[in-house]
């Protein structure tokens, strides 16, 4: 029987973050690249609870709520603004927006 | 034992957070106010501005504040603590903070005035800028004045949140969203980042108290340190996206073109003065003696962000682009302040503080020639400025040199201050690299001046600027040439504000 240690968790951490990471750099929907996001904030959490659970003090579950509340807080902001975006150019593709550039 | 033996109640000081309770409550009541009684837009306006002036008043109480402390005595030694460090040492009130205030104040209130026509043409939704700013404005302070990284973090994204929001806030024109969501996306990225940097550095130190990572670094040799590292290293790049360093820089000309005119000065200005701030009391705080394994890290962003922005800056025909390429470049210069380390922290201090007045006033100036609720500024609105408004012709012309470090102009001496603080951490190559970079710079800032007083003037004819925008101009020009020309005083200020 393996016995599975804090490393293996801030591993698993580890990977997650870097496919969020990739997905951003590939993916070209606004809504997965949002999502994308979002993964790896979850692996932010992961490693704060296997990190605090090793070293036995709270601070890190307790920093798993604020990473939640923040990433609730962006996801109300960000979805705003991909419907905004939607609504005038019936496209969430970040193709498109290439007004700007240079 | 009774209840109140067992809970004992942390050390509130109310006095270390005054400034960021009188905008986070100011924002409130703006809103509500709107809603219930839909006041003129010149009179939140004018309270808005009152409510950045009572926070600058607590800033300045803080200050003193700051001074008795320094002199406290062996015996006030828990009183010290108490006053310091309040909030159980989430927040710390020390020189570092309070100046961070000072400029953010001071960038808010330049912001707001030079901005005012953006809000005007918002119309019902003005309160809702002004609030969303005010609260942006609290966010960033938090980051100047938090001694733990959940804090740092939450003030990060209060002050993100609310800018990605003002770079959205008019409804007219496409490239304005465009802006946001590039804004948001790569934002929320660099959070992710910097976050996940704060979790990997709980995990190698045990503590995400600034304070306690440094007290357990200094008692302990760490053998694999690898976690740590790659903490620290996440979070100096996540801190490098918001101040728009390179190679991390990517967002930062798309949303200085695409935001409304009169919000941009305000949203750069405020995220360097966030940045640098919480990059300076992480790195100096807590790793202070990690400092020659950060230190090549942020000196090869530092020459590859002054190097980048300054040369791609020359070939830009939009004013704003080049704005943003050339804070690029500024990013670069003042990281070259940031690789001495502690000593360093009064002249990256003074940098940040000249910069950001000297960036609020340009983006005053293009709002004011361009349009404030507009996006882009192509170099051609700006030929012959100089005969169809001399005076924005003029404060342009000095906010420009400023930025490119002419001598008798406040950018001169805060370069020439991290050029030295450099050169003497050993750094030689560097100041190299930076000197070569703000020769290059010079010919960008020259062209738009020699566009505004050489060129035949285009037909167009450019509205009058309002009292608000003339008067924060003004300020801004006459803040370059007279700390220019004595900068004493406001280099001995800055050189107080070394993080505690």
């Amino acid at each position: 029987m393996i016995e599975v240690t804090a490393g293996w968790y801030l591993s698993l951490a580890a990977v997650l973050f870097s496919i969020g990471l990739l997905g951003i750099l590939v993916r070209r929907n606004a809504l997965i690249m949002f999502m994308c996001v979002e993964l790896m904030l979850n692996a932010v959490n992961l490693t704060f609870v296997a990190a605090g659970r090793a070293l036995g003090n709270l601070e890190g579950q307790v920093a798993v709520f604020f990473v939640l509340v923040v990433a609730a807080a962006e996801v109300v902001v960000g979805l705003a603004i991909i419907v905004a975006i939607f609504r005038r150019r019936e496209s969430a593709s970040v193709d498109e927006l290439a007004t700007l550039r240079g | 034992m009774t209840f109140a033996q067992v809970l004992t109640p942390p050390s509130v000081g109310w006095i270390a957070i005054a400034p960021e309770i009188v905008l986070g409550v100011g924002a409130a009541l703006i809103l509500l106010f709107d809603v219930q009684y839909k006041p003129k837009r010149t009179h939140l306006g004018l309270a808005t501005a009152a409510i950045v002036a009572t926070a600058f008043a607590f800033a300045i109480v803080q200050y003193d504040r700051v001074q008795t402390l320094s002199q406290a005595t062996a015996d006030q030694a828990a009183d010290f603590v108490a006053t310091a460090f309040p909030f159980d040492a989430m927040i710390v009130l020390d020189a570092n903070a309070v100046f961070g205030r000072f400029a953010m104040l001071l960038v808010t209130g330049l912001g707001l005035a030079a901005g005012w026509r953006l809000f005007e043409r918002l119309g019902a939704r003005a309160a809702e800028g002004l609030a969303l700013m005010l609260l942006s404005a609290t966010g960033f302070m938090f980051m100047a004045s938090s001694t733990h990284l959940m804090m740092v973090f939450l003030g990060l994204e209060v002050g993100s949140i609310a800018l990605y929001v003002l770079a959205g806030i008019t409804r007219e024109r496409t490239e304005s969203d465009e802006a946001a969501i590039k804004y948001f996306l790569l934002g929320s990225v660099a959070s992710a980042v910097f976050i996940y940097g704060v979790a990997l550095t709980y995990a190698g130190s045990g503590s995400m108290n600034l304070l306690e990572i440094q007290g357990v670094l200094a008692r302990n040799i760490f053998t694999r340190p690898a976690v740590l590292l790659i903490g620290i290293a996440l979070m100096v790049v996540g801190m490098g996206f918001k101040v728009s360093a390179a190679p991390f820089h990517s967002w930062a000309p798309d949303v200085y073109q695409g935001a409304p005119g009169g919000i941009v000065g305000y949203m750069a200005a405020a995220a360097k003065i966030g940045g640098f701030a919480a990059l300076i009391r992480i790195l100096f705080t807590a790793f202070p003696d990690f400092i020659s394994t950060w230190g090549p890290l942020v000196a090869g962003i530092a020459a590859l962000s002054m190097l980048l922005g300054s040369t791609v800056a020359l070939v830009q025909d939009d004013i704003r682009r080049m704005l943003g390429y050339s804070g690029v470049a500024h990013a670069g210069f003042i990281l070259t302040g940031v690789v001495a380390g502690g000593a360093g922290t009064g002249e990256v201090w003074f940098y940040l503080g000249v910069y950001t007045v000297q960036l609020v006033g340009a983006f005053g100036v293009v709002a004011a020639v361009t349009g404030a609720a507009t996006s882009g500024a192509g170099i051609d609105a700006f030929r012959g400025l100089s005969k169809r408004a001399p005076f924005l012709a003029a404060t342009f012309t000095v906010l420009l040199l400023g930025m490119a470090g002419l001598p008798l102009t406040s950018g001169f001496v805060a370069k020439f201050g991290v050029f030295t603080e450099a050169w003497q951490a050993g750094y030689e190559w560097l100041v190299i690299v930076a000197v070569l970079a703000s020769v290059i710079a010079f010919f960008f800032y020259l062209r738009v001046i020699v566009a505004m007083y050489m060129e035949e003037p285009v037909d167009e004819a450019v509205a009058p600027p309002g009292i608000s925008v003339r008067a924060s101009l003004a300020l801004a020009s006459l803040i370059t040439i007279v700390i220019g020309i004595v900068p004493g005083p406001l280099l001995s200020l800055a050189g107080e504000a070394s993080p505690l």
